[in-house]
């Protein structure tokens, strides 16, 4: 097994801690540089463990990218006709939980928003609560026209983890039954 | 205004001066009064040469100019310089690296220059990301959908060179280098040769683009004068008839 994550190769980290440090990073050069980190893990860290007959677990998929970047304004087209290269994944689960619920689960865990993670590029709102609250709503609108378009199995993320973990496992120990 | 009209469907249907594709849905550009001219052409060719000459004279002509170059971004230049010499790219990285750097200058350089009624010289253009992508066996249409940010240059200009003449001034003006000899191809390790083949690759890849993007071809072999003379030429005769403005009046 191998678990890869976004946004996670060195050789796009520096530009992309440079561009968010200086938030200097327009819709579209995120969108290129997240689609470059993940072209650079797709060749070293996702297709060999698939070629060894390994299980591949991402946290984070295309899909991150179709739904952020069409909020951000790119055209959605465009974002998945980018994104071309990609394998397709075997199962792809979306957890899904309402707007409430995961801007309360990010301000327990942290003391401040990302600049990016709250939308706070797009000058919706100088409030990062409230942007993160504008934002993350067309991210989520977003995701919810992927669900159908890319077949995404949901999972309700608001219930507890112990039941979310459980429907997990069993979608994948299925998935993995028909397949061998 | 002929010459608008003589671009017009030379560019694959596209009017200069709008989105190739898709664009930029947040970014309007609708009847910016600025001009980009570009001019492409392989490694050592001569187009620093000739922007620069350009450029003067343009502004002597009253123009106002910005010129934008390849992995000229401050955004992506230090992340492409450190891939380039740690030999980790590989064919896509390589190509969306590219795409993020010119993607960088156009929102924050060209765009901003076309909307104050500049004239943008870029010293070459996405024709030659399409080049090296296609000599790697990038997918062609891929390429295409992927640079459908661009806006359509007004004139496009191509400096033309056979391999040979073209290695011999690479070899006068100090050498040839690992990537403009496409040495990560792995052709052999012959420099000289695999040189000469990956240039012969791209500039079949840049002859193959000339119809689909309406170049103007310019003989690359010919004196530095030439060449600028028949560039200013041009590019006076399509600012004459393009009502471009001018930041102060033309010395007489």
């Amino acid at each position: 097994m191998f678990v890869t994550e976004w946004n996670s190769s060195a050789l796009v980290k520096a530009a992309t801690k440079a561009g968010k440090k200086k938030n200097a990073l327009t819709p579209m050069t995120f969108s290129l540089l997240h689609a470059t980190d993940f072209a650079d893990r797709l060749l070293y860290k996702i297709v060999p463990p698939l070629k060894a007959g390994m299980i591949v677990l991402a946290d984070r998929y295309t899909y991150t990218a179709f739904a952020r970047d069409v909020a951000r304004g790119v055209d959605r087209e465009w974002v998945r006709d980018l994104y071309g290269f990609a394998v397709q994944p075997d199962l792809a689960v979306y957890f899904r939980v309402p707007i409430d619920v995961s801007l309360d689960r990010l301000l327990a865990r942290r003391v401040k928003l990302k600049f990016y993670e709250a939308g706070m590029d797009m000058g919706w709102s100088s409030i990062p609560t409230e942007s993160f609250r504008l934002f993350q709503s067309k991210v989520l609108d977003e995701y919810d026209k992927l669900v159908p378009e890319f077949g995404l199995t949901v999972i309700d993320a608001a219930g507890s983890i112990t039941d979310q973990q459980h429907t997990f496992r069993q979608l994948v120990s299925t998935k993995l039954e028909r397949q061998s | 205004m002929t010459n608008d009209a003589d671009i017009q469907g030379a560019h694959g249907g596209v009017t200069p001066g709008h989105y190739y594709g898709h664009g930029l849905p947040y970014l309007s550009i609708d009847r910016y009064p600025g001009k980009i001219i570009a001019l492409e052409g392989t490694d050592g060719v001569g187009r620093s040469t000739q922007i620069r000459l350009l450029r003067e004279w343009l502004e002597v002509q009253g123009y106002g100019v910005v010129e934008t170059g390849w992995t000229r971004s401050p955004l992506m230049q230090p992340t492409i310089e450190l891939a380039k010499s740690s030999n980790t790219l590989n064919k896509l990285t390589f190509v969306l690296l590219y795409a993020c750097d010119f993607a960088d200058r156009l929102e924050k350089e060209i765009i901003p220059a076309l909307k104050a009624g500049f004239i943008v010289l870029a010293d070459r253009y996405i024709y030659t990301a399409i080049a090296r992508a296609g000599v790697r066996g990038v997918d062609s249409q891929w390429i295409r959908r992927l640079y459908g940010f661009a806006i359509a240059p007004h004139l496009v200009f191509y400096l033309r060179i056979d391999a040979d003449a073209l290695a011999r001034r690479v070899l006068e003006a100090g050498g040839m280098e690992y990537w403009e000899s496409g040495m990560d191809m792995k052709a052999g390790d012959d420099i000289y040769d695999s040189f000469r083949s990956y240039q012969r690759q791209l500039l079949k890849e840049y002859a193959a683009m000339a119809d689909e993007f309406g170049f103007r071809v310019l003989e690359g072999r010919k004196s530095v004068n030439t060449i600028q003379e028949e560039l200013r030429r041009q590019v006076g005769e399509f600012l004459e008839g393009s009502g471009s403005p001018r930041l102060l009046t033309p010395e007489a």
